[in-house]
């Protein structure tokens, strides 16, 4: 039997203006999964994302990180969320801090290792993004997909359960993201669970082992990478055409 | 030769090649550098111990006798009475003979007036000599009563007090007893005009008006009943001083221009001995040498001087040692005079003993280089007291700037305290808050603060412990308030808090509703209004709150508490908005204000006063038709408002409210509109911050002390440096150090958390996103995030508020904190070269602030992100 890491059960968001952007869903990602999550502006997807780690507090529903409530309000959250790695649009590195001690910063005060131990720690993850060369360098200097993959090797660093992508290469140059996508693309490949929004269809197609489709608030389609082949629902159709005349 | 990267046109400096380098020192020396350099800075003593001699000059001895008395006469020659009857000529207090004297009693009181000399003493013996005549004459006493004090009237007349409240009067070549109403010990006269004054044990002061015919007893604080009043004296019309033998000071003025001096009597708290009203000496004698100048003498060589009404009392030096009492004073004027004590001594001075600084000397002040040379040591002096102020405001406004701009940066809002934290929320207003009550209620403030932290410690370790090997924490101490209970639990707290836990005596706690209604009674019992009702005389209600201070507070923790009651009594659990229809709101009370006025001031019937049942009911019967009648004709837009009150609806968020934000803002709110000028007198002269962290700090020392004394061996070297930095920060004289550093830091606190809950503002919120989700808690992301990037941006305004500080601490000199400013106004006084001092001291303040802005500078340069904002370097 397979184990399953995040159990998602009937989430919804109401925001305080009142917009209703999750209208209860349910997924579930198993170790070693990869599901990438798509639609268009608006459906949702980055709310439901946001949940999982509570960034943003539920309205109602359950979200199991390995069987364990993490909405529960007494929950430790900062402890869920170490375990819970993310990487954001805008990358948000620590632009005061150098490339290693991005990484070396959660490890020091979350995880509580020394110094040495967590620059050791975070070379390794540095190596893993092929960004051993530029450590001294401050997120400033950097161009947009190495510091998307520094983003990427401060999430790793935590060594989480699962990691959750907020749409990481749409604030990219379209050169600088083959980079970002190969990273993720090798990471899948060594069995990290992954939960991805993303506009890159290809991309989701290529890595994903699952997609969901939203649309306003709801799951309208979800399966294996082929159902982008041969959508079911009249709504995934036209994303996927009116996505095709963007490209 | 530097390497040079011909490429860039960029000159290479190896940081190994640098001599020396900041970085090289490990962190945690640094920090003890730094730490160990403003301790210095602060502690090292202000002025460089001067100098003095004693400006008293000994008269040849020629006796052992005690001295006893001396005057001065109008010729300007002393007269100095002793034991065995001696007696003492100084003429024009330069050629000192003694004087065949009648009598072989001991003589220990003399007066001139009226060009006639008299002394007396024990055994009833009484001489007196006119000015022209060399002869003394005995008019003795038959009652042969020890007599303790003789005057001369304006009639001339001679008057002796003694033991026992006799008080004899010698008129007419005869001896009268005066009516005294009293058997105290009687033990100085004196007179001034028509007007008299008699000083006695347990603190009695008796008075005349009518040259000493008829006396009655002077009402004087309950302080000194106990104590001897030694000596009583005048100064003209309008002052009188007293002293007694515990070394009290007591003080009559002029209350209104149409009474006279010496019938109000108060006790001196003097400034000098820490606001105690004695100077812990035996006093002796007493001589007032203007309204505000006083010289005292007492037991052990004692002798003092006070220029400003015995605020100050300042010891003098004397030429001898020796254990003698100065037994009296006797001044020509303001500056010339004599003391006499035990062992025939007796003491010259001719600038009232002040001690002369030694190697003064007269110099050329319109020479640049001599003025400098004199006025440096004061100007450096006055640099270095405002440094350390300023180092240390700095400190403090830039830390509790933080505090408060992270306070108004708090996300916590009422709906999280409640609904999430619920537990933890009850645990502080039922068990943490309560108990820290009544820990200060019993203990006092310090313990009761202490108990606070105790508590708050001891809760968080147990809920560590027990929540430590679970995987899933189940709250605050384990203890989790199933859903069902929650709003009860909040509306029984809404209870609570509207209230208060009405117990008895010791452990009541007031509600909400009681503080308020307390406070504003209180307010009202000023009667500030005048009992009019008229808004110009109620205005003097904003006066109200320094009143009674107590009760402004209560009024605000009132408001504060009953908003919270009334809000935790009515949740219905879903923490929602409220609407409020303000447009019915104001129709409806405008209405009952109609109504009211309309039956119980409208003068229709009968006057103003309802007079009868039957009276009340046909107003109400008219107010009635009148509403009846009003309906059919309101006009559309009215009855508009009464149908769609939904049109007319304020929305409001009472769950969003964030407490902390509350406070600071209302800190805030306070420093930055009100004048630092004013804040600098309100906290020294006013609340006397110094005074009671001076307090605070000593009985921290005494403390330490006990504790150092435990340490065996090491007392011997911890006990020198506990009673140094004691000495330099709360020893006497610094009370004005402390109230500037305070009213500077907690002004510029406010400015600062401005400046940096702008720059926090400024930080993307993914920033704080970022550094939540690896799992680092709110403060742990603000300090390690937010805060180092914030304070990066804040660098330049803060460095403005800190130039601004430094400039502002020049406010300082009017507390009489003796900083730059100060200095330059005495060296202005003492040198009259304006121009100079104050380019001096300008040149000096430039200094100061100029380094500080190009340290500024170079710090926010050497903190630079790099590639980050546009900052016109690369």
């Amino acid at each position: 039997m397979e184990e399953i890491v995040l159990e998602i059960e009937n989430l919804e968001k109401i925001y305080p203006g009142g917009v209703h952007a999750v209208r209860g869903i349910s997924f579930n990602v198993k170790k070693g999964e990869s599901v990438a999550i798509i639609g268009s502006s608006g459906s949702g997807k980055s709310t439901v994302l946001r949940c999982i780690n509570r960034l943003i507090e539920p309205t109602k529903g359950t979200i199991k990180l390995n069987d364990q409530i993490v909405n529960n309000p007494l929950a430790d959250v900062n402890e869920i969320r170490s375990k819970i790695g993310m990487v954001f649009q805008s990358f948000e590195l620590f632009s005061h801090l150098t490339v290693l001690d991005n990484i070396t910063l959660g490890l020091r005060h979350v995880r509580g290792l020394k110094r040495e131990e967590a620059e050791e720690n975070a070379l390794k993850v540095l190596e893993r993004v092929d960004m051993l060369d530029r450590i001294e360098a401050f997120p400033g200097n950097l161009s947009g997909g190495q510091k998307q993959r520094v983003a990427i090797a401060r999430a790793l660093a935590m060594h989480p359960e699962a990691i959750l992508f907020d749409e990481p290469t749409s604030a990219l140059d379209p050169e600088l993201i083959g980079s970002v996508l190969q990273t993720i693309r090798s990471l899948a490949n060594e069995g990290m669970t992954m939960v991805i929004v993303t506009h890159e269809i290809n991309f989701a197609r290529d890595v994903a082992d699952r997609i969901i489709y939203m649309d306003k608030g709801i799951i309208a389609e979800q399966g294996p990478s082929k159902i982008l082949e041969s959508p079911k629902s009249e709504r995934l159709k036209q994303f996927l055409s009116s996505m095709d005349e963007e490209i | 030769m530097r390497p040079w990267d011909g490429d860039s046109g960029v000159c290479i400096v190896n940081p190994e090649n640098r001599i020396f380098s900041w970085k090289s020192i490990p962190r945690s020396s640094r920090i003890i550098l730094i730490t160990t350099m403003i301790i210095v800075v602060l502690i090292t003593p202000n002025l460089a111990e001067g100098y003095y001699e004693s400006s008293w000059e000994q008269i040849e001895k020629n006796t052992e006798n005690n001295y006893n008395s001396a005057i001065i006469d109008e010729n300007g020659d002393a007269w100095v009475f002793g034991d065995n009857g001696e007696i003492v000529f100084g003429e024009k207090m330069e050629q000192w003979v003694n004087f065949e004297s009648p009598t072989n009693e001991n003589l220990v009181t003399a007066h001139a007036n009226n060009e006639r000399i008299v002394a007396a003493g024990n055994n009833g013996i009484v001489i007196y000599k006119e000015y022209n005549s060399e002869e003394w004459i005995e008019i003795r006493m038959e009652t042969q009563i020890d007599i303790n004090s003789v005057s001369i009237n304006s009639n001339n007349e001679i008057f002796v007090v003694s033991n026992n409240g006799e008080i004899w009067c010698f008129k007419e070549d005869n001896w009268v007893e005066i009516e005294s109403l009293v058997s105290e010990k009687l033990n100085d006269i004196v007179f001034e005009g028509e007007r008299g004054l008699i000083s006695g044990s347990s603190g009695l002061i008796l008075g005349s008006e009518n040259n000493g015919e008829n006396w009655e007893i002077r009402e004087t604080p309950d302080e000194v009943t106990d104590s001897e009043i030694i000596s009583i004296d005048f100064y003209g019309i309008n002052r009188g001083y007293a002293i007694t033998s515990n070394g009290e000071i007591l003080k009559s003025t002029q209350e209104e221009l149409t009474t006279t001096v010496g019938y109000n009597w108060y006790l001196k708290e003097i400034e000098s001995e820490n606001q105690s009203t004695s100077l812990d000496v035996n006093l002796t004698s007493l001589e007032v040498l203007s309204t505000t100048k006083i010289l005292l003498s007492g037991d052990n060589g004692y002798i003092a001087l006070s220029k400003d009404g015995g605020n100050i009392v300042t010891p003098q030096l004397l030429p001898i040692e020796g254990d003698f009492s100065i037994n009296d004073i006797a001044m020509k004027n303001a500056f010339v005079g004599i003391i006499v004590g035990d062992n025939g001594t007796i003491l010259y001075t001719e600038n009232g003993g002040e001690d002369s600084a030694v190697g003064f000397e007269i110099i050329d002040l319109s020479d640049f280089s001599e003025f400098v040379d004199f006025t440096k040591d004061n100007l450096l002096e006055g640099l270095k007291a405002t440094v350390k102020i300023v180092i240390f405001g700095i400190l403090l406004g830039f830390f509790i700037g933080i505090a408060l701009a992270m306070c108004k940066t708090a996300p916590t809002t009422l709906k999280q305290m409640i609904e999430g934290d619920l537990e933890r929320t009850l645990t502080l207003f039922w068990v943490i808050i309560p108990s820290t009550i009544f820990c200060i209620r019993i203990y006092g403030l310090g313990l009761g603060i202490l108990s606070l932290s105790g508590l708050i410690i001891l809760f968080s370790l147990l809920n560590y412990y027990i929540n430590k090997n679970k995987i899933e924490k189940e709250g605050f101490l384990s203890i989790s308030i199933p859903n069902g209970y929650r709003t009860n639990l909040i509306r029984i707290l809404g209870l609570t808090l509207l209230i208060g836990m009405p117990l008895i005596g010791k452990w009541e706690i007031k509600g909400g509703i009681e503080l308020i209604y307390t406070a504003l009674s209180d307010f009202y019992s000023f009667h500030l209004g005048s009992n009019t009702f008229k808004l110009s005389a109620q205005i003097a209600y904003i006066f109200a709150p320094i009143g009674d201070p107590s009760a402004f507070m209560r009024l605000i923790l009132g408001v504060g508490v009953t908003y919270l009651g009334l809000l935790f009594l009515t949740t219905n659990g879903t923490f929602s908005k409220k609407y409020i229809p303000y447009g019915k709101l104001v129709f409806i009370s405008l209405l009952w204000v109609i109504i009211l006025a309309e039956i119980f001031i409208n003068p229709n019937s009968s006057g103003d006063k309802i007079t009868s049942w039957f009276d009340l009911g046909w107003r109400l019967f008219l107010v009635l038709i009148g509403l009846l009648v009003t309906k059919r004709i309101l006009p559309k837009e009215i009855k508009s408002v009464l149908k769609n009150s939904n049109d007319y609806t304020l929305t409001f968020e009472p769950w969003k409210i964030r407490p902390l934000q509350v406070i600071a803002t209302l800190y805030t709110d306070f420093f930055r509109n009100t004048p630092l000028l004013v804040q600098f007198m309100f906290i020294h002269f006013g609340l006397q911050l110094g005074k009671h962290i001076q307090n605070i700090g000593l009985d921290l020392t005494s403390d330490l002390i006990t504790i150092s004394s435990l340490l065996g061996p090491l007392d011997s070297l911890l006990h020198p440096i506990i009673d140094y930095i004691s000495e330099s920060l709360f020893g006497p004289g610094k009370r004005s150090y402390l109230s500037a550093i305070f009213a500077l830091g907690l002004n510029s606190a406010a400015y600062q958390c401005e400046t940096i809950r702008g720059a926090i503002a400024a930080i993307p919120s993914g920033q704080m996103e970022a550094g939540r989700s690896i799992g680092l808690t709110y403060m742990g992301t603000m300090r390690l995030i937010i805060l180092p990037q914030a304070i990066r941006i804040c660098i330049p305004p803060l460095g403005n508020e800190m130039v601004n500080l430094v400039l502002n601490s020049s406010l300082a000199s009017v507390i009489a904190y003796t900083e730059l400013t100060r200095q330059g106004k005495l060296v202005v006084a003492i040198t009259f070269q304006i121009f100079w001092t104050w380019g001096m001291v300008m040149i000096a303040y430039f200094v100061v602030t100029w380094s500080l802005a190009l340290l500024l500078r170079r710090l926010e340069e050497k903190t630079r992100i790099p590639g980050l904002g546009i900052s016109g370097g690369d």
